[in-house]
């Protein structure tokens, strides 16, 4: 209770949300469905911290500061999610249990887009349901926390 | 009410009898009656069903307009390879949602490619029956429940 704690991580572009290709990402802001994310939170008594960066190397540093600060994150690494190995290896390296999601069904979209470098170090994907992949993902974190701590 | 219908694939009957490193768990049965739960929550029904045959799947995708608001399929390794599966997904013009209990993306590369991804709504992978769950939750979120 109150002691479980997840980073919620935008990647670049992300921050431009509302104002970019609404027609694939949606009319929310991001501020908007941090909200929504940080209600589903309280619904839980989960603390959240919420981080965005247009800068690779910035997530990468952010991820290394979440071991022991956090028990789990969920990620929408935007376009990095189809090109770092460096964001793959972060999340690799703090084993941390991780959730990626995606805003837009990546499947349906450019070829580049359907491959995800950081999918084999996440636990699982949720993408295609536009801000409500955020609570999906968060709540497939929640129960995995719950396996692994019996309550 | 809104109704929703659950396919499984091949092998997916073998649930709770397989090599457990994967697919750790639960029957098929016991998905089933959890999916059963959370529908009714949800003020929802389901229908949960299980083929080996991939034109049992097809079949039941071309009775789908007119009474399920939507589809949960967890294809198992149809996924990869049946466009005639694919087909009918896009035939239906009902929201469907792909599903897998393992994270196929730590799996064998030919497990990385979907040929129903791009036909669905979206995907959910990773989360063992839980996949199942959040599918279903999309699809009520999608319904405006």
């Amino acid at each position: 209770m109150g002691s479980r704690r997840i980073a919620i991580i935008n990647g670049p572009n992300l921050n431009m949300l509302g104002r970019r290709e609404i027609g694939i990402y949606g009319g929310k802001t991001l501020d908007q469905i941090c909200d929504e994310i940080r209600h589903e939170g309280e619904r839980h008594d989960i603390s959240l911290e919420f981080f965005q960066s247009n800068v690779e190397g910035f997530i990468v540093d952010y991820i290394h500061s979440c071991a022991g600060k956090v028990k789990g994150i969920v990620i929408n690494a935007g376009a990095f999610t189809h090109y770092s190995v460096a964001l793959r290896d972060a999340l690799g390296a703090v084993r941390l249990p991780a959730i990626e999601v995606h805003i837009s069904n990546i499947y349906k979209r450019e070829t580049f887009r359907h491959l995800s470098y950081i999918a084999p170090v996440c636990i699982g994907q949720v993408c295609g349901f536009g801000s409500y992949s955020y609570i999906l993902g968060l709540r497939a974190l929640m129960e995995k926390l719950d396996e692994a701590v019996p309550e | 009410m809104k109704k929703i219908l659950v396919i499984s694939g091949p092998n997916l009957n073998l649930l709770g009898t397989r090599k457990t490193s994967i697919y750790k768990e639960s029957s098929l049965d016991e998905i089933h009656a959890r999916l059963r739960k959370k529908a009714a929550e949800l003020g929802m029904e389901v229908d949960c069903e299980q083929y080996n045959s991939e034109g049992d799947i097809i079949d039941r995708m071309q009775q789908v307009p007119g009474t399920y608001a939507g589809v949960v399929l967890n294809a198992g390794a149809l996924a990869h390879y049946s466009y005639s599966l694919r087909s009918a997904i896009g035939t239906m013009l009902v929201p469907c949602v792909e599903v897998f209990m393992s994270n196929v993306h730590a799996r064998e590369e030919f497990r990385h490619k979907s040929v129903i991804a791009d036909v669905c709504v979206g995907t959910i992978s990773g989360f063992g029956a839980h996949s199942y769950v959040l599918a279903l939750e999309a699809l009520a979120n999608l319904a405006g429940i």
